[in-house]
């Protein structure tokens, strides 16, 4: 359906085209018309012979730059090209003034690398047009599609002097200087372009998203300049999403005047980093959009990249800011899910439990059962195993259900907890360690794993870090797994003695288990940031030299010249 | 009739073979090799320690042997440097195959001193020899001008020059960046040290730096120039005369007879260059066949070839151009290759563009010493831009065309005997 309206809208527009070229009857337009539609189906159906020959009809009855257009996508589809020259040869000087043809001459000629010819044409064209820009602006369109962007600036650069300015150029300068890597001319030209036309922000962000990292800041200087255009803004906005720095491009946008087009323009930005995962910008820019003008659907999605960016509590905010403004089904079916996983997230689960017992009469039993999961995480979080088990007692979890092995795990339950955890959808940091330590281990009960386990889930760190070094003892075969868990916890705790006391032990008691490079790696690291350089290089050389196939060993090699060269 | 024509090769590579009982350590340099350019600072330091070390060239890429001990086989460990441990049987067998072919076994005797001239506050990423060196770990001095025209710069074997512009024009780099803060301070800072040697601007001190290093090659020193260096350095030495530096650097128009003017026999490389007259245009001569600077006349980047050489007859060539690869991707510099029609018939070109008229690795000999040009800033970085990120060779250790950059470096440790290039 869509094909054809657009086979109809380009009909249209070729005989509108062709009545240009020269005068027709309605007779004739009729007939033009059928053989211009014979053409364009051919061609979309990619019958390239009957395509060819419809269009030299079409070319016969009069439609000469509709034909030759088509012509043009033809051969270039079959990579003949050349089969166009002749009848250009004959066209051109027939139509000199005709600006279609000129441009398919000199793409033909680019094309085929007939570069002299290409030139001979454009200078024709020129001389038969002295004071137009036209022949200028298309021979280096043609230069720049080609990626000739040196080549393209040379006819720039006569146009400059031919016409006196390259004003009316500046979106092929722009493309060009981009080209040449001209990085801050090219954004002072397209910037200058955004004056008069703002709606060449996608243009500027293609073209300066390949600007190396060192260039940036003068791109952000030209386009974060006083007095830009809106357009400029907006590109600089998505220009540091494409250069992934997301938060800057929001930083630019939420600065400009709450307006009904600032507010299109964080829309725009919004639905953008949402797409490429952004989520703390998103979260902040949909939380801006709602402020401004509220909206449940946008506090709805500003709430899911909150929980998404790990921020529960502004998740509940959004959820909670949206759902007066929604009917009871969508706000049982949209903000209560999204309010619930905050809830549980944030370990407030007695709250939690109130808020679907408030809904229950609403969403039904089945509704209930399908939040218990949320509930039993809730209570978890809160420390509280027993009541966890309680909200599932209506909504029991197959034993292959990762809630169900979480809890099995904190009973002490290696068993269940070993064959449900690898259910997990999308395993954190958490869950991968549990299951490296269950492999590690063929105990089928341990109270002091479980223990460690649930108070990481508290967030407990420092509990978890003492009962995964005492589990260490008890547990010899996975005793060096449990060592790095707990110095883990504490090197992100930034807790240099502890975790340094442990990285020693296991580099010491387990030289031989997998952990003991990482134990080398962080004690390294950890002399480093005490300034004892020395100490860092021995730990370094010690990993590359006896463990050599461990997967830390290029990053140990990389320490190991910065601290030579004293990069560090 | 056959065991005849062999036998005193045989007598020669068992004699060769005697002193060497021992284990050796090969560090081969084709593809088995993990890290290429780690492996010479290796060599390096072996030669650092007061150990011998051998260079095969065309053995395996250019392989390297030294001897087996404890301190190197950790050193190339540490390095992540692949070695295989050669025992005497094995090294026969070597020694056949390298005199059987078109092979040679180089012995390196010393570490050369190296010094690069590279302005005191410059960075190491600006300088592709200076990344390529610190990243080997293999060390250097740093000289300015002040040490070039006060001190006797016998005292180093090699020296290598980047893209400083003995021109005295600084690249011409005022077109773009005449009010940026680095631009004006490196100029005020040439223009000091020009007074304090009691010249009058900027080109004259550059002359006069050229002057010496001209004289360093003619008296036995080793000169490895890159980039932009390498083009000036010429123009440098032939107009010492003559004022070849516009009116923005000097305060007068370069000498309109300039051309003709220039005395190319004071030169290593080039003669019957043109000079470009026009301030506008950033380029300094018709020397450089890709004119990267500027747009109208820039050439499209190709791939250049190294030449082989004999490694019996030509052992400088063959050491300077030792690769695992021998087609490699080019890289602009402010001078990024050498026009063939301005090199002088001696010049050794030792890799060229194929079909294209300029060279873009060359060597010869100057008075008692050498020369060796290699056009382009950094191997790793076809486009390098002003301000763009330094290169991390750590993602490039086997980099076919920073081993060029080491090999000059090695070349100077080489023990001298008859050299036919």
């Amino acid at each position: 359906m869509i094909v054809r309206c657009a086979g109809v809208l380009a009909l249209g527009s070729l005989v509108l085209v062709a009545s240009l070229v020269r005068p027709v009857t309605a007779q004739e337009s009729a007939a033009t018309a059928a053989i211009l539609a014979r053409a364009l189906d051919a061609e979309s159906a990619g019958r390239n012979r009957d395509a060819i020959t419809a269009w030299r009809a079409a070319l016969a009855a009069g439609a000469v730059v509709p034909s030759i257009l088509g012509l043009e996508r033809v051969f270039s589809g079959l990579a003949q090209e050349e089969s166009l020259l002749v009848a250009l040869d004959t066209l051109v000087p027939k139509y000199p003034r005709e600006w279609q043809l000129r441009t398919v001459q000199l793409r033909v000629l680019t094309t085929m690398g007939l570069d002299a010819r290409a030139a001979m044409a454009f200078a024709e064209w020129r001389d038969l047009t002295p004071a137009e820009v036209m022949p200028y602006r298309e021979f280096a369109r043609v230069l720049l599609f080609g990626n000739r962007a040196a080549a393209a600036d040379t006819v720039l650069r006569e146009a400059s002097a031919a016409l006196g300015s390259t004003k009316a150029l500046v979106l092929e300068v722009a493309q060009m200087r981009a080209g040449l890597g001209l990085w801050r001319e090219a954004a002072e030209a397209w910037r200058d372009l955004m004056v008069e036309e703002p709606y060449y922000e996608s243009a500027t962000v293609w073209s300066l998203m390949a600007a190396p990292a060192a260039a940036r800041d003068a791109v952000r200087g030209v386009l974060g300049g006083p007095a830009v255009s809106l357009g400029t803004t907006q590109a600089l906005a998505f220009l540091e999403v494409a250069w992934n720095t997301p938060r800057s491009g929001w930083m630019a946008l939420a600065a400009l005047p709450t307006t009904d087009t600032t507010i299109v323009l964080w829309r725009l930005f919004a639905d953008e980093v949402e797409r490429v995962r952004a989520w703390s910008t998103a979260r902040d820019a949909f939380a801006a959009i709602h402020a401004a003008r509220p909206d449940a659907g946008i506090a709805l999605r500003g709430a899911q990249a909150a929980l998404a960016s790990g921020d529960a509590a502004t998740a509940l905010i959004l959820a909670r800011s949206a759902a007066p403004m929604l009917d009871e089904v969508d706000r049982n079916a949209n903000a209560l899910p999204i309010e619930l996983d905050a809830l549980a997230r944030l370990g407030r689960a007695a709250e939690a439990e109130a808020l679907l017992a408030g809904a229950a009469l609403a969403i039904g039993p089945d509704g209930v059962r399908a939040h218990a999961r949320l509930i039993a995480w809730a209570w978890i979080r809160a420390g509280d195993v027993v009541r966890a088990k309680h909200a599932l007692v209506d909504a029991p979890l197959s034993a292959e259900d990762a809630v169900a092995g979480w809890l099995a795990l904190f009973d002490g339950d290696l068993v269940t907890a070993r064959g449900a955890l690898r259910n997990t959808e999308v395993p954190g940091q958490d869950a991968v360690n549990a299951l490296a330590l269950l492999n590690r281990t063929p105990l089928e009960r341990s109270e002091p794993i479980g223990a460690a386990f649930l108070a990481l889930a508290r967030g407990d760190s420092t509990q978890a870090s003492r009962r995964f070094e005492a589990a260490a003892s008890e547990l010899p075969d996975a005793a060096s797994l449990l060592l790095t868990l707990a110095a883990r916890i504490e090197t992100s705790r930034r807790n240099e003695d502890r975790s340094t006391a442990l990285w020693r032990r296991l580099a010491a008691e387990h030289p031989q288990s997998g952990e003991a490079p990482e134990a080398h790696f962080e004690l390294a690291r950890g002399s480093r940031r005490r300034g004892d350089n020395q100490g860092a290089r021995e730990h370094l050389e010690t990993l590359i030299l006896d463990y050599p196939r461990s997967a830390l060993v290029p990053q140990a090699r990389r320490e190991l010249d910065a601290l030579r060269t004293g990069a560090v | 009739m056959q065991y005849r024509s062999v036998g005193p090769l045989l007598l020669a590579v068992l004699l060769s073979a005697l002193p060497a009982r021992a284990q050796h350590l090969l560090m081969p340099m084709d593809d088995e090799q993990a890290n290429h350019l780690k492996a010479y600072g290796v060599t390096f330091s072996a030669l650092t320690d007061g150990l011998r070390a051998e260079w095969l060239l065309n053995f395996r890429g250019g392989s390297f042997l030294v001897p087996d001990l404890p301190s190197l086989r950790r050193a190339a460990a540490l390095a992540g440097v692949t070695f295989e441990v050669v025992d005497a049987d094995r090294l026969v067998q070597i020694r056949k195959e390298i005199a059987d072919g078109n092979m040679d076994a180089v012995p390196l005797e010393k570490s050369p001193r190296i010094a690069v001239y590279t302005p005191p506050d410059a960075p190491p990423w600006d300088d592709a020899v200076t990344i390529a060196l610190a990243y080997a770990g293999i060390p250097y001095e740093k000289i300015w001008d002040d040490d070039v025209l006060n001190t006797d710069l016998a005292q180093y074997d090699w020296i290598h020059l980047h893209h400083e512009d003995f021109t005295g024009q600084a690249n011409k780099l005022f077109l773009g960046f005449r009010d940026a803060p680095w631009f004006l301070q490196a100029r005020d800072r040439d223009l000091a040290t020009a007074r304090r040697h009691g010249l009058g601007d900027v080109p004259a001190l550059k002359k006069a730096v050229a002057d010496r290093l001209r004289a360093f090659v003619e008296r036995g020193g080793f000169l490895f120039a890159m980039c932009g260096a390498t083009e000036t350095l010429e123009l440098a030495m032939g107009a010492r005369l003559i004022d070849i530096a516009g009116p923005f650097s000097d305060g007068t128009p370069m000498d309109p007879d300039a051309d003709a003017k220039m005395d190319w026999s004071r030169t290593f490389a080039a003669q019957g260059a043109h000079l470009e007259f026009a301030a506008g245009v950033n380029a300094m001569s018709d020397i450089d066949g890709h004119q990267v600077n500027v747009p109208s006349r820039r050439q499209p980047l190709g791939t250049f070839t190294l030449f082989g050489f004999s490694a019996k007859f030509d052992p400088v060539a063959t050491m300077l151009v030792q690769d695992h690869r021998t087609v490699i991707s080019d890289y602009y510099g402010v001078t990024t290759s050498f026009l063939r029609k301005v090199l002088k018939p001696g010049v050794t070109v030792l890799a060229h563009e194929e079909g294209a008229p300029w060279a873009k690795y060359i060597h010869g000999s100057y008075g008692q010493g050498s020369w060796t040009y290699l056009g382009g800033h950094d191997p790793e970085d076809p486009q390098h831009n002003i301000g763009a990120p330094p290169t991390d060779l750590a993602l490039h250790p086997n980099s076919p065309g920073y081993r060029l950059i080491l090999n000059n470096v090695l070349f100077p440790a080489a023990k001298k005997k008859p050299l036919k290039t």
